[in-house]
């Protein structure tokens, strides 16, 4: 998962960056001002937008409705320091899905972001399953038949992405897009070498669950069909 | 407190003018009426009086005497009369007659009006001197001097006047009658923009500043000046209510931002468990956050401070001197930019400052320019001292500020570039302070500034008398 933060108080963001990273191994792109904010959300890259309300450039709720008449369903959390009602309500009907008021706990921050992103993918439980494997976004677990999988950050990542949109092909373009940030070196290569890896471990609980390669399109996270 | 309509008093006051005017003109008519009436009287007695007087006839008795002969007379009855000849003796009288109607004496040949009051009643008399010649012949008869008094009541006067005027004093009622509800129906008409007004003056509130005087309000020259200096005052107190709110909630803001950071970071620091080092390191940046807090804090409680509290008389600093010690104290900090600081200025004198305020200012806006100076850049600064006037100029050389800007940057919290300043540690309060401060000293400060070439920030201060 990506996600966007537009915040102009440049350590808050680095916090709240650090502690999605950390805690939620998300990819984290910052933009300091509106302008910059507005222009990384039109690559549609991000599963999260985090703005601030008051930025310089171009305002929280000016991008909340530019986001909004692309018809781009992103979900968008924003943080306020003003907790003003008339202002709630008005980004909320421009298109925010939620709101947190500053100063917030960061450990609620997180939950929202995932909360906002699971909704925003179709899903409303943490727990994701799909066949005998269970997916808990909370723990940052796999577990299959509830025995643990052991996997690594990015081979998890891979995986949450995947199982969000089971059966669906996924491009290698797009998993790059959406789980590394701009600070990382885009080589498409390293998706096939984290795939194949997740691929063995999966293969050595005996699942078959499978990450099939679509030739030319992508990956697709495929069940058996007696388990479904 | 009781309150006194406008509506009524108008009304009272027109309806009571209106009763003054017809009573002084009943009573006027009545006046007049009588007048008319009296003469009538009058003239009425006289001719009685002269019908009497050809009553009195010869006595057919050796003396020529002459007595009233009231056979042929027709005279009303309540009315009384006597004749009597100049020695006194009464000639003829009516059955009754009171003792106040003979009066006077004779030799006036005018007739002589007069009133008395007898058994209760008035009279209204006449008193006649006539002379009656009998046995006329050539020679000319015998004269034989009479007085004629003619008495009679006048109570039926008044009534019969007032019953001639009647008829005007109810129609001066009933017009009364008319107006005053005409007039009650016509004020309540014409004053309801009066009452418009206050319903719309009286539904303005802190959460509502709608005022919209209505069209029947402008045309009323009375309160279209009311109506529109409300509309004005009311829209200076919104928009510095709403500036006030701006700014404590800009206040607000900025506090728990900087809130924000504190916490974020502590709650980063313990989410996982960490080296030595990265606490270290994480201690050492929630120090630079707590610091930039507290400078925010100071800021604000200094800017607070100018404006809340007023100027201490007869203090005074030179501002000379100010400039010195902060260039003084910032040399350090020009060297390490490389920046070059230009001290000039000639005269001296004192202004109306504080020399804690004189500083801040000085510091303020050296610390400014400064920052906004590349490398190898300079920043002048000149006090000059003349015709009572003390004038500090910081120039510099830096990015200067664009024209959309240059309005608002005494503005509290505004920030030309606002991630650079907050990198700077700036809170957009050190202009406002500055503003505060020449404000309280009377003087002023502007801002000239060209993109690409430069800042120029100028204060104007009057020299203080007291020194």
């Amino acid at each position: 998962m990506r996600v966007l933060v537009v915040e102009d108080e440049v350590r808050l963001a680095n916090n709240i960056a650090a502690a999605l990273r950390e805690r939620c191994g998300f990819a984290v792109d910052c933009a300091e001002n509106g302008v910059d904010g507005a222009a990384l959300a039109e690559y549609q890259h991000y599963d999260l937008l985090l703005l601030d309300l008051m930025l310089p450039g171009l305002d929280g709720l000016s991008i909340v409705r530019q986001v909004r008449r692309r018809r781009d369903m992103i979900p968008i959390l924003i943080l306020t320091a003003r907790d003003e009602r008339a202002q709630v309500v008005e980004l909320l009907n421009a298109g925010a899905d939620d709101y947190l008021t500053k100063p917030f706990d960061l450990g609620e921050l997180l939950a929202r972001a995932k909360a906002l992103i699971r909704r925003g993918k179709g899903v409303s439980q943490p727990v994701l399953i799909l066949g005998r494997i269970s997916l808990n976004t909370v723990e940052q677990t796999v577990r299959c038949a509830g025995h643990l999988i052991d996997l690594s950050p990015t081979e998890y990542r891979l995986f949450e992405y995947l199982i969000f949109r089971p059966r669906a092909i996924v491009s290698a373009r797009e998993l790059l897009e959406h789980l590394y940030d701009y600070n990382w070196q885009h080589h498409s290569n390293v998706i096939e070498a984290h795939v194949s890896n997740l691929r063995k471990k999966l293969r050595a609980v005996g699942e078959e669950t499978s990450i099939a390669t679509i030739r030319g399109r992508g990956y697709r996270l495929e069940a058996p069909e007696k388990q479904l | 407190m009781k309150q006194s309509s406008l509506t009524r008093q108008l009304i009272g006051g027109v309806l009571l003018a209106e009763l003054i005017c017809a009573a002084l003109f009943s009573f006027v008519a009545v006046g007049h009426e009588m007048h008319g009436r009296r003469r009538a009287f009058d003239v009425m007695l006289r001719g009685r009086a002269d019908s009497l007087l050809g009553a009195v006839q010869d006595a057919e008795d050796p003396e020529d005497n002459v007595v009233v002969d009231p056979t042929e007379l027709v005279l009303p009855k309540p009315d009384v009369y006597a004749v009597l000849n100049p020695a006194g003796r009464v000639l003829g009288q009516s059955q009754v007659a009171p003792p106040g109607l003979i009066r006077g004496s004779g030799g006036s040949n005018k007739p002589t009006y007069y009133s008395f009051k007898a058994n209760g009643t008035w009279y209204g008399a006449i008193r006649l001197d006539g002379v009656r010649v009998i046995d006329r012949d050539d020679k000319g008869g015998l004269r034989r001097p009479v007085t004629v008094f003619y008495a009679s009541p006048t109570s039926d006067l008044w009534h019969e006047a007032v019953e001639a005027v009647r008829f005007y004093v109810a129609a001066g009622a009933l017009l009364l009658a008319i107006t005053g509800i005409a007039l009650v129906w016509f004020l309540r008409r014409r004053l309801s923009p009066l009452q418009e007004l206050a319903a719309i003056a009286g539904r303005v509130s802190v959460h509502s500043w709608e005022f919209v005087p209505p069209g029947s309000v402008l045309r009323t020259a009375e309160l279209a000046p009311i109506a529109l200096s409300i509309e004005e005052l009311l829209k200076g107190l919104r928009q510095s209510f709403e500036r006030q709110r701006q700014l404590t909630g800009d206040a607000a803001h900025e506090l728990k931002t900087s809130i924000a950071v504190l916490k974020s970071s502590l709650q980063l620091l313990a989410m996982n468990p960490r080296t030595t080092e990265q606490y270290a390191n994480g201690l050492e940046s929630l120090l630079m956050d707590t610091e930039r807090m507290e400078d925010l804090a100071n800021r604000m409680l200094t800017l607070a401070r100018l404006e809340e509290a007023p100027m201490e008389q007869g203090e005074t600093s030179e501002l000379q001197s100010a400039v010195r010690i902060v260039a003084e104290r910032l040399l350090p900090l020009a060297e390490l930019k490389q920046v070059r600081l230009d001290v000039s200025g000639e005269g001296s004198g004192k202004v109306a400052m504080q020399a804690d305020d004189a500083e801040v200012l000085c510091s303020n806006l050296i610390m400014n320019a400064l920052q906004h100076s590349p490398p190898q850049g300079c920043v002048t600064i000149t006090v000059d001292s003349r015709d009572a006037v003390t004038e500090l100029r910081i120039m510099d050389s830096g990015e200067g500020i664009p024209e959309a800007a240059l309005p608002h940057v005494f503005d509290r919290f505004y920030r030309v570039d606002r991630s650079r300043s907050r990198n700077s540690g700036g809170a957009g309060l050190g202009l406002s302070i500055c503003k505060a401060i020449v404000d309280r000293s009377n003087g002023t400060v502007r801002i000239q500034s060209t993109v690409g070439i430069g800042t120029q920030v100028i204060v104007t201060l009057p020299q203080s008398k007291t020194a």
